[in-house]
Protein backbone atom coordinates (compact mmCIF):
# COMPACT_ATOMS: atom_id res chain seq x y z
CA UNK A 1 0.00 0.00 0.00
CA UNK A 2 2.89 2.41 1.03
CA UNK A 3 4.04 1.36 -2.14
CA UNK A 4 1.27 2.76 -4.22
CA UNK A 5 1.34 6.50 -2.37
CA UNK A 6 4.76 6.63 -2.99
CA UNK A 7 4.04 6.04 -6.46
CA UNK A 8 0.89 8.25 -6.96
CA UNK A 9 3.71 11.29 -4.97
CA UNK A 10 5.92 10.90 -7.71
CA UNK A 11 3.26 10.57 -10.83
CA UNK A 12 1.24 13.70 -9.58
CA UNK A 13 4.81 15.71 -9.46
CA UNK A 14 5.96 14.60 -12.98
CA UNK A 15 2.38 15.84 -14.31
CA UNK A 16 2.46 19.14 -12.54
CA UNK A 17 5.96 19.73 -13.84
CA UNK A 18 4.43 18.90 -17.41
CA UNK A 19 1.67 21.39 -16.75
CA UNK A 20 4.01 24.21 -15.90
CA UNK A 21 4.45 25.00 -19.39
CA UNK A 22 1.19 25.38 -20.84
CA UNK A 23 1.28 26.96 -24.05
CA UNK A 24 3.51 23.90 -25.03
CA UNK A 25 1.61 21.43 -23.07
CA UNK A 26 -1.26 22.34 -25.51
CA UNK A 27 1.02 22.24 -28.91
CA UNK A 28 1.71 19.10 -27.86
CA UNK A 29 -1.41 17.36 -27.16
CA UNK A 30 -2.67 18.45 -30.54
CA UNK A 31 0.65 17.79 -31.92
CA UNK A 32 0.01 14.31 -30.87
CA UNK A 33 -4.07 14.18 -32.45
CA UNK A 34 -2.71 15.19 -35.41
CA UNK A 35 0.48 12.85 -36.03
CA UNK A 36 -2.17 9.94 -35.61
CA UNK A 37 -4.67 11.60 -37.94
CA UNK A 38 -2.55 11.45 -40.68
CA UNK A 39 -2.19 8.20 -40.38
CA UNK A 40 -5.84 7.65 -40.56
CA UNK A 41 -6.11 9.89 -43.00
CA UNK A 42 -4.15 7.27 -45.27
CA UNK A 43 -6.40 4.61 -44.17
CA UNK A 44 -9.92 6.50 -45.01
CA UNK A 45 -8.75 7.91 -48.27
CA UNK A 46 -7.87 4.55 -49.34
CA UNK A 47 -11.27 2.32 -47.76
CA UNK A 48 -12.90 5.72 -49.28
CA UNK A 49 -12.07 5.21 -52.68
CA UNK A 50 -11.49 1.36 -52.88
CA UNK A 51 -14.09 0.33 -50.42
CA UNK A 52 -12.27 -2.09 -47.92
CA UNK A 53 -8.14 -3.19 -46.74
CA UNK A 54 -8.01 -6.85 -46.99
CA UNK A 55 -11.74 -7.20 -46.77
CA UNK A 56 -12.51 -5.12 -43.86
CA UNK A 57 -15.04 -2.15 -44.72
CA UNK A 58 -14.14 1.65 -43.35
CA UNK A 59 -15.84 1.52 -39.77
CA UNK A 60 -14.56 -1.57 -39.19
CA UNK A 61 -11.27 -0.20 -40.15
CA UNK A 62 -11.58 2.76 -38.14
CA UNK A 63 -12.79 0.67 -35.18
CA UNK A 64 -9.28 -1.15 -35.28
CA UNK A 65 -7.07 2.08 -35.31
CA UNK A 66 -9.46 3.57 -33.06
CA UNK A 67 -8.55 0.40 -30.71
CA UNK A 68 -4.75 0.67 -31.16
CA UNK A 69 -4.37 4.37 -30.89
CA UNK A 70 -6.03 3.96 -27.58
CA UNK A 71 -4.10 1.43 -26.46
CA UNK A 72 -0.77 3.16 -27.21
CA UNK A 73 -2.07 6.59 -25.37
CA UNK A 74 -2.11 4.20 -22.26
CA UNK A 75 1.40 2.66 -23.12
CA UNK A 76 2.65 6.00 -23.37
CA UNK A 77 1.05 7.65 -20.61
CA UNK A 78 2.32 4.54 -18.06
CA UNK A 79 5.95 3.68 -20.13
CA UNK A 80 6.59 6.72 -21.92
CA UNK A 81 10.14 6.92 -19.58
CA UNK A 82 11.23 3.16 -21.52
CA UNK A 83 12.35 5.82 -24.52
CA UNK A 84 14.56 7.84 -21.77
CA UNK A 85 16.33 4.44 -20.36
CA UNK A 86 19.35 5.39 -22.22
CA UNK A 87 19.86 8.53 -20.71
CA UNK A 88 19.25 7.01 -17.46
CA UNK A 89 21.71 4.33 -17.63
CA UNK A 90 24.62 6.40 -19.08
CA UNK A 91 24.23 9.18 -16.83
CA UNK A 92 24.26 6.92 -13.65
CA UNK A 93 20.75 8.06 -12.77
CA UNK A 94 20.21 4.86 -12.13
CA UNK A 95 21.88 4.40 -9.02
CA UNK A 96 19.68 6.73 -7.26
CA UNK A 97 16.96 4.44 -8.26
CA UNK A 98 18.78 1.56 -6.47
CA UNK A 99 18.77 3.20 -3.46
CA UNK A 100 15.28 4.29 -2.68
CA UNK A 101 12.25 2.40 -1.14
CA UNK A 102 10.59 1.74 -4.60
CA UNK A 103 11.12 -0.71 -7.71
CA UNK A 104 13.56 0.99 -10.19
CA UNK A 105 11.55 -0.02 -12.63
CA UNK A 106 8.62 2.05 -11.32
CA UNK A 107 10.58 4.82 -10.55
CA UNK A 108 11.67 4.86 -13.92
CA UNK A 109 8.21 5.08 -15.01
CA UNK A 110 7.09 7.86 -12.92
CA UNK A 111 10.33 9.95 -13.47
CA UNK A 112 8.26 12.58 -15.62
CA UNK A 113 4.94 12.19 -18.10
CA UNK A 114 5.21 13.08 -21.62
CA UNK A 115 1.71 14.90 -22.09
CA UNK A 116 1.18 14.01 -26.24
CA UNK A 117 -0.40 10.63 -24.53
CA UNK A 118 -3.58 12.41 -24.28
CA UNK A 119 -3.65 13.16 -27.93
CA UNK A 120 -3.57 9.43 -28.58
CA UNK A 121 -6.29 9.16 -25.83
CA UNK A 122 -8.49 11.95 -27.37
CA UNK A 123 -7.76 10.87 -30.69
CA UNK A 124 -8.43 7.39 -30.73
CA UNK A 125 -11.71 7.22 -28.18
CA UNK A 126 -12.92 9.95 -31.31
CA UNK A 127 -12.17 7.06 -33.46
CA UNK A 128 -14.25 4.52 -31.64
CA UNK A 129 -16.84 6.59 -30.73
CA UNK A 130 -17.12 7.66 -35.13
CA UNK A 131 -16.76 3.41 -35.50
CA UNK A 132 -19.56 2.59 -33.09
CA UNK A 133 -21.89 4.96 -34.77
CA UNK A 134 -21.78 3.03 -37.80
CA UNK A 135 -23.12 0.17 -36.18
CA UNK A 136 -20.32 -3.02 -36.49
CA UNK A 137 -20.34 -3.77 -32.93
CA UNK A 138 -23.23 -5.03 -30.79
CA UNK A 139 -22.99 -3.17 -27.66
CA UNK A 140 -23.47 -5.21 -24.25
CA UNK A 141 -22.10 -4.64 -21.27
CA UNK A 142 -20.38 -7.55 -21.75
CA UNK A 143 -18.65 -6.13 -24.95
CA UNK A 144 -17.96 -3.22 -23.24
CA UNK A 145 -16.29 -4.67 -20.47
CA UNK A 146 -14.00 -6.17 -23.18
CA UNK A 147 -12.87 -3.71 -24.61
CA UNK A 148 -11.95 -1.94 -21.80
CA UNK A 149 -9.76 -4.91 -21.10
CA UNK A 150 -8.15 -5.46 -24.41
CA UNK A 151 -7.21 -1.52 -24.53
CA UNK A 152 -5.34 -2.23 -21.33
CA UNK A 153 -3.93 -5.36 -21.99
CA UNK A 154 -3.15 -3.82 -25.59
CA UNK A 155 -1.04 -0.98 -23.94
CA UNK A 156 0.74 -3.80 -21.61
CA UNK A 157 1.54 -5.84 -24.85
CA UNK A 158 3.53 -2.54 -26.05
CA UNK A 159 4.83 -2.16 -22.57
CA UNK A 160 6.12 -5.64 -22.39
CA UNK A 161 8.15 -5.55 -25.39
CA UNK A 162 9.20 -2.38 -25.10
CA UNK A 163 10.34 -4.02 -20.95
CA UNK A 164 12.08 -6.70 -22.76
CA UNK A 165 13.88 -4.77 -25.10
CA UNK A 166 14.80 -2.06 -22.27
CA UNK A 167 16.01 -4.47 -20.37
CA UNK A 168 19.25 -5.23 -22.84
CA UNK A 169 20.21 -1.64 -22.04
CA UNK A 170 22.22 -3.29 -19.11
CA UNK A 171 24.25 -4.72 -21.13
CA UNK A 172 24.49 -2.52 -24.45
CA UNK A 173 23.52 0.30 -22.79
CA UNK A 174 22.18 1.95 -26.14
CA UNK A 175 18.77 0.14 -26.99
CA UNK A 176 17.21 3.66 -27.62
CA UNK A 177 17.87 2.92 -32.02
CA UNK A 178 16.27 -0.36 -31.40
CA UNK A 179 13.38 -0.22 -29.27
CA UNK A 180 12.25 3.65 -31.39
CA UNK A 181 12.34 1.04 -34.77
CA UNK A 182 10.29 -1.73 -32.86
CA UNK A 183 8.11 1.19 -31.73
CA UNK A 184 7.64 2.12 -35.54
CA UNK A 185 6.53 -1.17 -36.27
CA UNK A 186 3.91 -1.38 -33.69
CA UNK A 187 2.54 2.07 -34.53
CA UNK A 188 2.60 1.10 -38.36
CA UNK A 189 1.65 -2.35 -38.87
CA UNK A 190 -0.46 -2.26 -35.87
CA UNK A 191 -3.27 -0.01 -37.92
CA UNK A 192 -4.36 -2.84 -40.17
CA UNK A 193 -5.56 -5.65 -40.51
CA UNK A 194 -3.27 -8.49 -40.09
CA UNK A 195 -5.09 -10.50 -42.68
CA UNK A 196 -3.17 -8.53 -45.36
CA UNK A 197 0.16 -9.79 -45.00
CA UNK A 198 1.36 -12.98 -46.07
CA UNK A 199 0.64 -16.38 -44.13
CA UNK A 200 4.74 -16.17 -42.92
CA UNK A 201 4.62 -12.98 -41.70
CA UNK A 202 1.38 -12.82 -40.25
CA UNK A 203 3.27 -15.57 -37.85
CA UNK A 204 5.86 -13.35 -37.26
CA UNK A 205 3.79 -10.39 -36.50
CA UNK A 206 1.49 -12.37 -33.91
CA UNK A 207 4.11 -14.76 -31.89
CA UNK A 208 7.43 -12.90 -32.97
CA UNK A 209 6.20 -9.41 -32.20
CA UNK A 210 2.94 -9.67 -30.66
CA UNK A 211 1.54 -7.19 -32.95
CA UNK A 212 -1.54 -8.87 -33.50
CA UNK A 213 -2.61 -9.21 -30.13
CA UNK A 214 -2.34 -5.16 -29.06
CA UNK A 215 -5.73 -4.46 -31.03
CA UNK A 216 -6.39 -6.57 -34.49
CA UNK A 217 -7.40 -9.68 -32.46
CA UNK A 218 -9.75 -8.35 -29.88
CA UNK A 219 -10.75 -5.69 -32.79
CA UNK A 220 -12.05 -9.22 -34.60
CA UNK A 221 -13.48 -10.25 -31.69
CA UNK A 222 -16.01 -7.14 -31.07
CA UNK A 223 -16.38 -6.85 -34.71
CA UNK A 224 -17.61 -10.80 -34.78
CA UNK A 225 -14.95 -11.57 -37.64
CA UNK A 226 -12.85 -13.99 -35.13
CA UNK A 227 -13.87 -17.39 -37.21
CA UNK A 228 -12.12 -15.34 -40.27
CA UNK A 229 -8.58 -15.50 -38.52
CA UNK A 230 -5.57 -18.46 -39.21
CA UNK A 231 -5.43 -18.76 -34.88
CA UNK A 232 -8.15 -20.30 -33.55
CA UNK A 233 -10.63 -17.82 -31.93
CA UNK A 234 -10.18 -18.71 -28.12
CA UNK A 235 -6.89 -17.19 -28.85
CA UNK A 236 -7.88 -14.46 -29.83
CA UNK A 237 -10.13 -13.24 -27.67
CA UNK A 238 -7.98 -13.93 -24.67
CA UNK A 239 -5.86 -11.35 -26.06
CA UNK A 240 -5.83 -8.74 -22.76
CA UNK A 241 -4.93 -11.74 -20.71
CA UNK A 242 -1.85 -12.49 -23.06
CA UNK A 243 -0.98 -8.64 -22.28
CA UNK A 244 -1.12 -9.38 -18.92
CA UNK A 245 0.81 -12.38 -18.58
CA UNK A 246 3.78 -10.50 -21.59
CA UNK A 247 4.00 -8.05 -18.97
CA UNK A 248 4.89 -10.03 -15.70
CA UNK A 249 7.02 -12.11 -17.90
CA UNK A 250 8.95 -8.46 -19.14
CA UNK A 251 8.90 -7.48 -15.91
CA UNK A 252 10.75 -10.89 -14.48
CA UNK A 253 13.49 -10.46 -17.40
CA UNK A 254 14.20 -6.85 -16.12
CA UNK A 255 14.95 -7.90 -12.91
CA UNK A 256 16.78 -10.50 -13.43
CA UNK A 257 18.91 -8.36 -16.52
CA UNK A 258 19.36 -5.18 -13.89
CA UNK A 259 21.60 -7.75 -12.14
CA UNK A 260 24.16 -6.75 -15.12
CA UNK A 261 24.05 -3.15 -14.02
CA UNK A 262 27.54 -1.31 -13.88
CA UNK A 263 27.08 1.77 -12.73
CA UNK A 264 28.52 5.11 -14.52
CA UNK A 265 29.76 6.59 -11.37
CA UNK A 266 28.43 9.70 -10.33
CA UNK B 1 33.92 37.94 -56.59
CA UNK B 2 33.29 37.40 -53.18
CA UNK B 3 31.22 34.19 -54.73
CA UNK B 4 34.59 33.02 -55.84
CA UNK B 5 36.21 33.86 -52.88
CA UNK B 6 33.65 31.79 -50.78
CA UNK B 7 34.39 28.93 -52.92
CA UNK B 8 36.70 26.87 -50.43
CA UNK B 9 34.83 28.19 -47.17
CA UNK B 10 31.92 26.10 -48.73
CA UNK B 11 34.22 23.34 -49.75
CA UNK B 12 35.80 22.82 -46.50
CA UNK B 13 31.74 22.67 -45.13
CA UNK B 14 30.73 20.37 -47.63
CA UNK B 15 33.82 17.96 -46.41
CA UNK B 16 32.54 18.12 -42.81
CA UNK B 17 29.26 17.60 -43.30
CA UNK B 18 30.00 14.45 -45.53
CA UNK B 19 32.42 13.44 -42.47
CA UNK B 20 29.78 13.53 -40.29
CA UNK B 21 27.47 11.36 -42.21
CA UNK B 22 29.76 8.59 -42.72
CA UNK B 23 30.30 8.76 -38.37
CA UNK B 24 26.51 8.27 -38.25
CA UNK B 25 26.23 5.04 -40.43
CA UNK B 26 24.18 3.13 -38.10
CA UNK B 27 21.46 5.62 -37.85
CA UNK B 28 21.54 5.79 -41.49
CA UNK B 29 21.47 2.20 -41.88
CA UNK B 30 18.49 1.88 -39.11
CA UNK B 31 16.61 4.26 -41.30
CA UNK B 32 16.89 2.77 -44.41
CA UNK B 33 15.43 -0.31 -42.61
CA UNK B 34 11.92 2.22 -41.33
CA UNK B 35 12.19 3.40 -45.04
CA UNK B 36 11.56 -0.25 -46.45
CA UNK B 37 9.48 -1.39 -43.66
CA UNK B 38 7.00 1.62 -44.67
CA UNK B 39 7.63 0.73 -48.39
CA UNK B 40 6.55 -3.00 -47.57
CA UNK B 41 3.72 -1.82 -45.68
CA UNK B 42 2.48 0.34 -48.59
CA UNK B 43 2.90 -1.97 -51.09
CA UNK B 44 0.64 -4.99 -49.36
CA UNK B 45 -2.16 -2.09 -48.03
CA UNK B 46 -2.42 -1.24 -52.05
CA UNK B 47 -2.53 -4.54 -53.40
CA UNK B 48 -4.94 -5.36 -51.53
CA UNK B 49 -7.01 -2.26 -51.99
CA UNK B 50 -6.71 -2.78 -55.58
CA UNK B 51 -8.52 -6.58 -54.64
CA UNK B 52 -7.03 -8.32 -57.82
CA UNK B 53 -8.02 -5.58 -60.19
CA UNK B 54 -5.39 -4.72 -62.93
CA UNK B 55 -5.97 -0.86 -62.56
CA UNK B 56 -8.30 1.47 -60.96
CA UNK B 57 -8.94 5.33 -62.21
CA UNK B 58 -6.34 4.18 -65.03
CA UNK B 59 -3.13 3.54 -62.90
CA UNK B 60 -2.23 -0.13 -62.95
CA UNK B 61 -0.75 -1.58 -59.87
CA UNK B 62 2.48 -2.40 -60.65
CA UNK B 63 3.05 1.47 -61.75
CA UNK B 64 1.50 3.04 -58.45
CA UNK B 65 3.77 0.27 -56.43
CA UNK B 66 7.04 2.03 -58.36
CA UNK B 67 5.78 5.00 -57.49
CA UNK B 68 5.31 4.24 -53.62
CA UNK B 69 8.98 2.90 -53.49
CA UNK B 70 10.72 5.77 -55.61
CA UNK B 71 8.66 8.20 -53.03
CA UNK B 72 9.98 6.81 -50.03
CA UNK B 73 13.26 6.16 -51.31
CA UNK B 74 13.37 9.82 -52.43
CA UNK B 75 11.84 10.46 -48.76
CA UNK B 76 14.35 9.15 -46.92
CA UNK B 77 16.81 10.35 -48.73
CA UNK B 78 15.81 13.79 -48.86
CA UNK B 79 15.60 14.79 -45.18
CA UNK B 80 17.68 17.73 -44.36
CA UNK B 81 18.66 17.99 -40.92
CA UNK B 82 19.70 21.59 -40.92
CA UNK B 83 16.61 23.04 -39.40
CA UNK B 84 17.11 20.73 -36.63
CA UNK B 85 21.04 22.28 -36.49
CA UNK B 86 19.66 25.59 -36.51
CA UNK B 87 17.42 25.00 -33.46
CA UNK B 88 20.29 23.46 -31.65
CA UNK B 89 22.87 26.31 -32.37
CA UNK B 90 20.56 29.14 -31.60
CA UNK B 91 19.81 27.44 -28.22
CA UNK B 92 23.08 26.80 -27.41
CA UNK B 93 24.61 30.13 -29.02
CA UNK B 94 27.02 28.67 -30.84
CA UNK B 95 24.72 30.52 -33.71
CA UNK B 96 27.18 33.76 -32.45
CA UNK B 97 30.12 31.85 -34.19
CA UNK B 98 28.09 31.05 -37.34
CA UNK B 99 27.34 34.79 -37.87
CA UNK B 100 31.10 35.76 -37.58
CA UNK B 101 32.13 33.61 -40.41
CA UNK B 102 33.08 35.52 -43.46
CA UNK B 103 30.70 33.74 -45.66
CA UNK B 104 26.96 34.61 -44.98
CA UNK B 105 24.52 32.26 -43.00
CA UNK B 106 21.89 30.65 -44.79
CA UNK B 107 24.90 29.78 -47.58
CA UNK B 108 26.77 27.56 -45.11
CA UNK B 109 23.68 26.16 -44.33
CA UNK B 110 23.03 24.96 -48.40
CA UNK B 111 26.83 24.12 -47.96
CA UNK B 112 26.25 21.63 -45.09
CA UNK B 113 22.90 20.06 -46.55
CA UNK B 114 24.79 19.80 -49.80
CA UNK B 115 27.40 17.36 -47.84
CA UNK B 116 24.73 15.80 -46.05
CA UNK B 117 23.09 14.53 -48.87
CA UNK B 118 26.63 13.68 -50.93
CA UNK B 119 27.62 11.84 -47.43
CA UNK B 120 24.54 10.08 -47.84
CA UNK B 121 25.12 9.11 -51.48
CA UNK B 122 26.81 5.50 -50.94
CA UNK B 123 24.02 4.61 -48.77
CA UNK B 124 21.63 4.75 -51.89
CA UNK B 125 23.66 1.64 -52.59
CA UNK B 126 22.14 -0.33 -49.46
CA UNK B 127 18.83 1.54 -49.45
CA UNK B 128 18.20 0.25 -53.32
CA UNK B 129 18.46 -3.42 -52.76
CA UNK B 130 16.26 -3.21 -49.92
CA UNK B 131 13.56 -1.23 -51.27
CA UNK B 132 13.64 -3.71 -54.64
CA UNK B 133 12.99 -7.13 -52.36
CA UNK B 134 10.19 -4.69 -50.27
CA UNK B 135 9.15 -2.66 -52.59
CA UNK B 136 8.46 -2.98 -56.44
CA UNK B 137 11.50 -0.93 -58.96
CA UNK B 138 10.97 -0.47 -62.65
CA UNK B 139 13.56 1.81 -65.00
CA UNK B 140 11.48 5.06 -66.51
CA UNK B 141 9.62 4.41 -69.37
CA UNK B 142 11.71 6.79 -71.54
CA UNK B 143 15.27 7.89 -71.29
CA UNK B 144 13.64 11.50 -71.20
CA UNK B 145 11.61 10.74 -68.76
CA UNK B 146 15.10 9.48 -66.78
CA UNK B 147 16.83 12.93 -67.25
CA UNK B 148 13.69 14.89 -66.70
CA UNK B 149 13.51 12.88 -63.31
CA UNK B 150 17.19 13.47 -62.31
CA UNK B 151 16.47 17.53 -63.06
CA UNK B 152 13.59 17.39 -61.22
CA UNK B 153 15.06 15.49 -57.99
CA UNK B 154 18.16 18.42 -57.84
CA UNK B 155 15.40 21.11 -57.52
CA UNK B 156 13.12 19.03 -55.17
CA UNK B 157 16.25 19.22 -53.20
CA UNK B 158 16.85 22.56 -53.26
CA UNK B 159 13.02 22.86 -51.99
CA UNK B 160 13.30 20.49 -49.08
CA UNK B 161 16.87 22.58 -48.08
CA UNK B 162 14.58 25.78 -48.24
CA UNK B 163 11.52 24.46 -46.41
CA UNK B 164 13.62 23.42 -43.74
CA UNK B 165 15.71 26.51 -43.36
CA UNK B 166 12.56 28.50 -42.97
CA UNK B 167 11.55 25.82 -39.98
CA UNK B 168 14.67 26.43 -38.69
CA UNK B 169 14.59 30.64 -38.79
CA UNK B 170 11.63 30.28 -36.67
CA UNK B 171 13.73 29.20 -33.19
CA UNK B 172 14.98 32.76 -33.88
CA UNK B 173 11.59 33.64 -32.50
CA UNK B 174 10.68 31.04 -30.57
CA UNK B 175 12.60 27.77 -29.17
CA UNK B 176 9.94 26.01 -28.17
CA UNK B 177 8.95 24.46 -31.31
CA UNK B 178 8.34 20.69 -30.55
CA UNK B 179 4.58 21.03 -30.84
CA UNK B 180 5.08 22.98 -34.06
CA UNK B 181 8.04 20.84 -35.55
CA UNK B 182 5.93 17.80 -35.34
CA UNK B 183 2.60 19.65 -37.16
CA UNK B 184 5.00 20.66 -39.79
CA UNK B 185 6.34 17.34 -40.37
CA UNK B 186 3.37 15.24 -40.41
CA UNK B 187 1.48 18.26 -42.51
CA UNK B 188 4.53 18.01 -44.95
CA UNK B 189 4.68 13.97 -44.55
CA UNK B 190 1.73 13.87 -45.97
CA UNK B 191 1.37 17.02 -48.91
CA UNK B 192 4.01 15.85 -50.26
CA UNK B 193 1.71 12.94 -51.74
CA UNK B 194 4.73 10.28 -50.54
CA UNK B 195 2.21 7.97 -48.63
CA UNK B 196 -1.14 8.72 -51.15
CA UNK B 197 -0.62 9.97 -54.38
CA UNK B 198 -2.69 13.20 -55.39
CA UNK B 199 -4.58 11.45 -58.23
CA UNK B 200 -6.13 9.20 -55.53
CA UNK B 201 -6.64 11.78 -53.16
CA UNK B 202 -10.47 13.33 -52.37
CA UNK B 203 -10.95 16.37 -54.98
CA UNK B 204 -11.22 19.26 -51.78
CA UNK B 205 -7.84 17.90 -49.90
CA UNK B 206 -5.79 17.35 -53.30
CA UNK B 207 -6.90 20.91 -54.27
CA UNK B 208 -5.38 22.01 -51.10
CA UNK B 209 -2.11 20.30 -51.00
CA UNK B 210 -1.69 21.65 -55.05
CA UNK B 211 -1.56 25.11 -53.66
CA UNK B 212 1.21 23.71 -50.74
CA UNK B 213 4.88 23.70 -52.09
CA UNK B 214 5.05 20.15 -50.74
CA UNK B 215 3.72 18.32 -53.61
CA UNK B 216 7.65 19.21 -55.37
CA UNK B 217 9.76 17.82 -53.43
CA UNK B 218 8.07 14.36 -53.68
CA UNK B 219 4.81 14.32 -55.98
CA UNK B 220 6.47 15.82 -58.47
CA UNK B 221 9.52 14.84 -59.45
CA UNK B 222 8.10 10.75 -59.25
CA UNK B 223 5.56 11.85 -61.63
CA UNK B 224 8.00 12.83 -63.76
CA UNK B 225 10.00 9.48 -63.45
CA UNK B 226 6.99 7.03 -63.74
CA UNK B 227 5.97 9.11 -67.25
CA UNK B 228 2.74 10.80 -66.12
CA UNK B 229 3.89 14.31 -64.85
CA UNK B 230 1.75 16.05 -62.21
CA UNK B 231 0.89 19.30 -64.46
CA UNK B 232 0.55 17.04 -68.15
CA UNK B 233 4.00 18.09 -69.22
CA UNK B 234 7.26 17.35 -67.48
CA UNK B 235 8.32 20.70 -68.34
CA UNK B 236 5.42 22.70 -66.52
CA UNK B 237 6.18 20.41 -63.97
CA UNK B 238 9.57 21.77 -63.16
CA UNK B 239 8.73 25.11 -64.41
CA UNK B 240 6.31 24.79 -60.98
CA UNK B 241 9.26 23.85 -58.83
CA UNK B 242 10.97 26.37 -60.03
CA UNK B 243 8.15 28.78 -58.97
CA UNK B 244 8.27 27.57 -55.61
CA UNK B 245 12.28 27.43 -55.30
CA UNK B 246 11.95 31.41 -56.04
CA UNK B 247 9.11 31.99 -53.92
CA UNK B 248 10.54 30.32 -51.19
CA UNK B 249 14.12 31.96 -51.69
CA UNK B 250 12.12 35.22 -51.47
CA UNK B 251 10.79 34.15 -48.14
CA UNK B 252 14.06 33.08 -46.68
CA UNK B 253 16.05 36.70 -47.84
CA UNK B 254 13.01 38.37 -45.99
CA UNK B 255 12.64 36.06 -42.88
CA UNK B 256 16.73 36.12 -42.29
CA UNK B 257 16.89 39.95 -42.75
CA UNK B 258 14.31 40.51 -39.89
CA UNK B 259 15.87 37.62 -37.99
CA UNK B 260 19.56 38.78 -37.63
CA UNK B 261 18.00 41.88 -36.01
CA UNK B 262 16.03 39.52 -33.58
CA UNK B 263 19.38 37.59 -32.91
CA UNK B 264 19.95 37.56 -28.51
CA UNK B 265 23.38 35.38 -27.99
CA UNK B 266 22.90 34.06 -24.62
CA UNK B 267 26.08 33.79 -23.53
CA UNK B 268 28.41 30.44 -24.67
Amino acid sequence: MERFSLMRTLAGAAIRSELQYRANAVSSIIGGILFQITGFIVVWIIAARFGQIGDWGLAELTFLYGMRLTSHGIFYAFFSQMFELDRVLITGEFDRYLVRPLPPLMQLFTRKLRINCFGDLIGGSALLIAASSGGVVDWSPIAVVYLLLAVVGGALVEGAVQITLGSLGFRFLQTYPLRASVNEVFNVYGNYPNVIFPTALRAVLTFGLPIAFVAFFPASVLLNRADELSVPAWLASIAPLVGLVLFLIAVRIWRWQSANYQSAGN
Amino acid sequence: MSFVANIPAWRELIRASIRFQFMYRFSVIMGILLAGVTIYLLTVVWTSAYAGQDEVGGIPLKLMLVYLTISNLQSWYLKPGIGFDIVDRVREGQIGFDLTRPVSYPSQLIATAAGDQLGMLPMVVVALPVAAVLGELAAPPSWQAGVGYLASFIIAWFIAVELAMIIGLVAFWTLEMTGFMMVYNLVGGFATGALVPLWFMPDLLRQAVQLLPFQSIVYVPVSIYIGIPATGSMYTAMALQVFWAVVLAGVIAIVWKRALYRTVIQGG
